[in-house]
């Protein structure tokens, strides 16, 4: 009788041991961002894990990690029609700035986003891989020299913090 | 009796340490939610009573052009934090934090939100206007205020304990905490907590929970 209780408890703290990490492990995963690294080529790749590194530091104040912005302050970049439709736009943005009345999926938006004139085009094209291959888009890799043709050609100026 | 038997005893013995330790942990969280909050800054004895800080006497504009004074706050409860609309930094989580509040307080007229400015020559209240309808919050629960400069940053350091100042090295130019004060009905602080923290908030709804409570035992 003491046995087999003994042997019960044994298989149930087994079960338990086997079970509690896969759970803790699938607790840790989901962080709210990206819908995680895409197929393709290691390049794609290298890209989009960049990419995710200079969003979170550059951009998800505002637009948050899960890119869903703030009310009417801060556009949504997570489902957007906007950035569906505007691919140059978008590139140019981040560094360039943006300012007046800016429409995303029908609502109207109208705070100046600053550019921020230090990012390279490398990481204009990193974060751009990681935008367009996540939260459901698979644009696939955006090239340095994609993002040059874009950033290079822009003769406006640089919209300030305000 | 083998070397088994004895294995089991001790994963046994394991288990009911565990469980008593769960146990106990609820124990004292139990006990420490019925603990009353603390009440920040100095305190004096003056003939037998306790006078603790208060947060000072002040008169500010906001959003809607209305005076906002003590006065609006009388028999409420109110969370009070520092920010500019152009901050790009602290504040947009600040203001994600705070939107969390505003919405697990909605039907709640007994506990209100109070955001100065503290870049008032930019953030006109036409600006805060616009800034509080893009959020989407009502003025009768959620106050953005701006004033005369000096009396910001005075009320900031000296009331609630933030900080608030210019730096023109800083990127935005100005250097402020991402603090949320808890005030109770007599002008109080009760909590501190890091609003662009997700866990202090999670700390600061609960806190407010608890000081309800609190007033309404009293």
């Amino acid at each position: 009788m003491m046995r087999s209780l003994i042997g019960t408890w044994r298989g149930l703290l087994w079960v338990l041991a086997l079970v509690l990490p896969g759970v803790l492990l699938t607790a840790c995963s989901g962080n709210g961002t990206g819908s995680g690294v895409p197929d393709g080529s290691a390049k794609l790749k290298q890209y989009y894990i960049a990419g995710e590194g200079l969003y979170v530091k550059h951009c998800s104040n505002c637009h948050r990690a899960d890119g869903k912005g703030l009310g009417l302050l801060y556009p949504p970049v997570d489902t957007s029609d906007y950035m569906n439709e505007h691919f140059a736009d978008v590139l140019y943005l981040m560094r360039y700035g943006k300012a007046g009345e800016l429409v995303v999926n029908g609502k109207h938006f109208n705070k100046i986003m600053p550019g921020n004139a230090a990012l390279t085009n490398l990481e204009v094209a990193e974060i751009a891989t990681y935008l367009y291959n996540t939260w459901g888009r698979s644009r696939g890799l955006v090239d340095v020299r994609e993002a040059a043709v874009v950033l290079d050609t822009a003769k406006a100026p640089v919209h300030g913090s305000r | 009796m083998t070397i088994m038997n004895y294995t089991g005893i001790i994963r046994w013995a394991g288990a009911c340490v565990l469980l008593a330790a769960v146990g106990l942990g609820g124990c004292i969280q139990k006990k420490a939610d019925e603990a009353k909050l603390p009440i920040f800054g100095e305190r004096e004895v003056e003939n037998g009573d306790t006078v603790y800080h208060t947060i000072d006497t002040f008169a500010f504009v906001d959003q809607d052009s209305v005076v906002v004074t003590n006065e609006t706050f009388a028999g409420k409860i109110y969370v009070a934090d520092f920010f500019f609309t152009s901050c790009r930094t602290i504040c947009p989580i600040m203001k994600t934090q705070m939107l969390r509040v505003y919405d697990s307080l909605k039907n709640d007229s007994n506990v209100l939100l109070l955001s100065h400015t503290i870049d008032p020559e930019y953030d006109t209240v036409g600006l805060l206007h616009d800034y509080a309808a893009r959020l989407g919050v009502s003025r009768e629960r959620w106050h953005f205020v701006t004033g005369e400069k000096d009396a910001i940053y005075r009320i900031a350091q000296t009331s609630y304990f933030a900080t608030a100042m210019e730096d023109k090295a800083e990127p935005d130019g100005f250097i402020h905490s991402g603090a949320f004060l808890l005030i109770d009905t007599q002008r109080r602080i009760r909590g501190k907590y890091d609003g662009t923290k997700d866990e202090d908030v999670n700390r600061l709804l609960h806190d407010i929970r608890r000081l309800k409570r609190e007033i309404a035992s009293i």
